[in-house]
């Protein structure tokens, strides 16, 4: 059915091939004015595009045009190539192509290029650039003089950290793919271009790290971006939506940070990052299971208490994915496991309470995710008050009006932080549904359905792949190198090789041999002598 | 076959929670007394011939399943046949094991809870995990290997805490010498887990390594014959021999007797988790076995469309095999063992070694 719903929307066919569209709009013209006012057809004569004609060159001979979008250039720059066009500019009795000439002499701009395609006129104006035409030419000159305003870098507003750089991503592509090349200051970090978008000509790039990434995984990241065709992207989520392995699962198999260290992280241990204009979100790619729960911050503390969080991490997720089912199956099921003081109090609390405990379970998760969902949309002015009306529903009055027993209460905050507290909020959203579902088999099943309903999820996650490795690397498939950067954080100098099965095979070590820190004999007996 | 590989790793890994499945939970070879522990090891002894056999039969035909070079043995026609025979066996035998579980969790913890219902819940799951694959269902195996170790080792180390341990309860040992010994080896312990083994002929050519098969298929045997004897020992150990061999699950009644710290009791929720892991593998391979064998033999290029019909047939096998759980537990010792465990885990695969050892001598002579 679900094959035949697509095939019926599919009967208008969506022009995807760009060689068919090229030429649409045919060549540029000799006469001036003619080009002008094709510019002002095909734009429907748009008030942010600015056309300004006027004197090429000091000897006030040659009548031409420069046309740019408002707001996309820097004014500054536009300015200064009117200044270097129409007063500076001379050309010499002896000149070979005049407009070789112009475009040599243009120093304004990092680059200019001739273009000849209308098609190419269009989509250089629209991605910032200046065209300049000249009466009688037939070729025109694009200028870059790319700018306009963009949000200035602030600190990461998801991706915290006590400990280590605060600058986050921004909006702008150039300004994102240069906080990394300043991270990595090695010519093989490579930076491809690619437009994704009929419609929004979006700028992507990939990048990696030549020789460390595996050829074949940036070779599936390349195709699979080239294969989108669709009118437009707006964020890295369109893009994520587009090229992972596996649709129906709730699971994320593409990492995305707006962290730039830890996109130099990743890159440095083969990854590849796709970076796409407009919005502050790197997608990182392959990401593994294991991953949503490492902080750039472990490697920045040291590895006994980075080892510690990570525990404390998998133990949140886990809270957070079973808590209520747990609390479910053992009020509904097994009240002969816990111990008999505990469930003589608890039975002591139900007894008011008019609902089964599942009710009671999913009443109170579906009251806290409403005000999550509240608390995330609302102005910041009002979330406040979300938060007190929450504490109080919640918290007290809830109880009181014997809606729900105050162990409740208790799981379902636990529940709530731990989801918080979960490094990837990606991750914590999976989990998050995955609760409703074990709560389901807990009622009907007890133990016995939160446990078939983990071993589901288990065989789900192993059968997970992102670009070709499998989602549980390094657990399963087992690689015993790859566990020191797991569970466990071994020591920086203890992680020698870059993760296997992502990085390229022949070239994975990353580190000298016997770098653990050893201090200087010498130095010591000095110590000992005070 | 399907197309995958799977490492000598996950073999492992696989055929250790499929030894342990059931047999860690149901009474194995309690026949001997307190000596059980003694029949589980010989048990394993004479299983590593076994295994030694199957894998034999693997060298020779290294990229087929027993399927297929049953045919290959003994002509297409007989060879088909006894192919037949052997995916019924393995698909009834996951009914069997399906069935076991099923009652195994109706008494101890769901007494209100229909059969069906909890063996379909299973069933669903690895019809899930089957059709996701051979590669799918080893790489779930690595996980569940280390958890199901972990629970394994808590539950000792709590046992050991809390004093439950006598070993004098192990004296005397071999009190009617080693003739009994051996009577329960050969009418139980080998057959099963040991000798159920014989399923892992469908698996062996997805190794990707061929030459470590044996290494992984015997360490495998080696240390869940090890562990399988620890256990019934620990069990006769915490709760005497007597009480044991009346139990129906004496890994349970040893977990229920843990008692720390006023706070650490009733700990069955692990016994529950070692019950419906193994339980789950147990009869995913099984299940897995049978499924690809169909596919194999009616020379189907996608096995998974068998996934759907095959489970279901043997949910409702597992229901009707027997109508009580006594007449299930009969059945399983008297005639399955001797009608279907003796000739299939043992005098074919023999018989077909024989038959393809001379094949292969011929072969040679031939070539020189």
């Amino acid at each position: 059915m679900w094959l035949r719903l697509r095939n019926q929307n599919k009967k208008q066919a969506y022009p995807c091939d760009k060689v068919a569209q090229e030429g649409i709009y045919g060549t540029i013209e000799r006469d001036l004015h003619a080009n002008i006012e094709k510019i002002r057809n095909i734009t429907g004569n748009s008030a942010d595009i600015v056309i300004r004609r006027f004197w090429l060159g000091k000897e006030d001979n040659l009548s031409s045009a420069l046309c740019f979008v408002s707001g996309m250039v820097d004014e500054n720059m536009v300015q200064q190539l009117f200044i270097e066009a129409s007063v500076q500019l001379s050309f010499p009795s002896m000149c070979c192509d005049q407009l070789e000439y112009i475009e040599k002499k243009i120093a304004t701009a990092n680059t200019t290029r001739r273009v000849k395609q209308w098609n190419d006129v269009f989509s250089l104006l629209m991605s910032g650039e200046s065209i300049l035409f000249i009466h009688g030419m037939q070729e025109a000159i694009s200028i870059a003089v790319k700018g306009g305003e963009y949000r200035a870098i602030t600190e990461p507003s998801t991706q915290l950290s006590i400990r280590g750089p605060r600058e986050g991503f921004t909006e702008s592509l150039t300004t994102n793919v240069a906080m990394v090349r300043r991270r990595i200051q090695h010519p093989h970090v490579w930076v491809e271009a690619i437009t994704v978008g009929e419609v929004t000509h979006t700028n992507v790039r990939i990048m990696y790290m030549k020789g460390i990434a595996d050829d074949n995984i940036v070779e599936e990241v390349r195709s699979r971006l080239q294969r989108i065709c669709m009118d437009g992207v707006l964020e890295s989520g369109y893009i994520e939506q587009f090229i992972e392995d596996e649709t129906f699962t709730t699971f994320p198999t593409i990492y995305h940070t707006e962290r730039p260290d830890s996109v130099a992280a990743n890159l440095l241990e083969g990854r590849v990052a796709i970076f796409v204009e407009g919005t502050p979100f790197v997608l990182i790619a392959p990401a593994v299971f294991i991953q949503f729960f490492q902080a750039v911050e472990d490697y920045y503390a040291r590895f006994d208490i980075a080892t510690a969080l990570r525990f404390l991490r998998i133990l949140v997720f886990f809270i957070s994915l079973v808590a209520p089912s747990l609390y479910i199956a053992a009020t509904t099921f097994h009240q002969e496991m816990i111990p008999t003081s505990l469930v003589i109090a608890i039975a002591a609390q139900r007894e008011s309470v008019p609902f089964p405990a599942f009710v009671e379970a999913v009443i109170m998760e579906v009251t806290f995710e409403i005000l999550r969902e509240a608390g995330v949309r609302l102005p910041r002015t009002v979330g406040q008050a979300v938060s007190i009306v929450g504490a109080l529903v919640i918290g007290q009055a809830a109880v009181e009006a014997g809606f729900v027993s105050s162990v409740m209460v208790i799981v379902v905050s636990i529940t709530a932080i731990a989801s918080f507290a979960t490094p990837s909020f990606a991750i914590a959203v999976s989990a998050r549904l995955i609760r409703f579902l074990l709560m389901v088999l807990a009622a009907l099943f007890g133990f016995y359905g939160i446990l078939i309903g983990l071993i589901w999820m288990t065989i789900h996650l192993c059968s997970l792949r992102s670009f070709g490795v499998p989602y549980m690397t390094p657990l399963a498939p087992l690689i015993p190198t790859n566990l020191r950067d797991t569970f466990v954080r071994f020591p920086l100098w203890a992680l020698t090789d870059r993760p296997h099965g992502i990085a390229e095979e022949t070239n994975i070590v990353r580190q000298g041999d016997e770098q653990r820190p050893k201090p200087n004999q010498e130095m010591r007996r000095e110590g000992d002598e005070n | 076959m399907e197309r995958a590989r799977i490492s000598a790793r996950q073999l492992f890994m696989l055929a250790i929670l499929f030894e342990h499945g059931s047999a860690m939970v149901i009474p194995l070879g309690v026949d001997a007394k307190q000596d059980v522990w003694l029949a589980i090891l010989c048990g394993m002894v004479f299983g590593v011939g076994l295994l030694f056999v199957y894998y034999r039969l693997f060298t020779y035909y290294p990229n087929l399943p027993f399927t297929s070079y049953s045919q290959r043995i003994v002509g297409p026609f007989f060879g088909k046949v006894l192919a037949l025979i052997y995916v019924l066996y393995f698909l009834y035998i996951s009914a069997r094991v399906l069935r076991d579980f099923g009652e195994l969790l109706l008494t101890f913890a769901y007494p209100e809870t229909p059969l069906f219902i909890l063996n379909a819940v299973m069933m669903l799951t690895v019809m899930y995990a089957v059709y996701k694959g051979i590669e799918v269902i080893a790489r779930a195996s690595q996980l569940f290997f280390f958890s199901l170790y972990w629970i394994l080792m808590l539950g000792f180390v709590l046992i050991i805490i809390a004093g439950e341990i006598d070993v004098r309860r192990l004296q005397p040992i071999l009190e009617e010498g080693w003739p009994r010994i051996f009577h329960v080896v050969f009418t139980q312990t080998l057959y099963v887990p040991f000798g159920e083994l014989v399923v892992f002929t469908m698996i062996f050519p997805y190794l990707r390594k061929e030459e470590k098969v044996w290494k992984a298929g015997f360490l495998a045997l080696l240390l869940s014959g090890i562990n399988l004897a620890m256990i019934m020992g620990m069990n006769v150990a915490a709760l005497g021999a007597d009480i044991v061999s009346r139990s129906t699950f004496p890994l349970l009644n040893t977990i229920q007797e843990i008692r720390v710290a006023n706070f650490l009791e009733r700990l069955d929720v692990l016994f529950m988790i070692a019950l419906i892991v193994g339980g789950f593998f147990k009869v995913g391979v099984f299940f897995y076995a049978g499924v690809i064998g169909v596919a194999d033999l009616f020379a189907l290029k996608q096995y998974q469309r068998l996934v759907y019909p095959l489970g279901i047939s043997v949910l409702f096998l597992s229901l009707a095999i027997a109508s009580n759980f006594a007449e299930h537990i009969k059945e399983g010792l008297r005639i399955v063992t001797i009608y279907m465990h003796v000739p299939l885990q043992m005098i074919i695969p023999i018989f077909l070694l024989l038959i393809a050892m001379v094949k292969h001598q011929k072969k040679e002579r031939k070539g020189r």
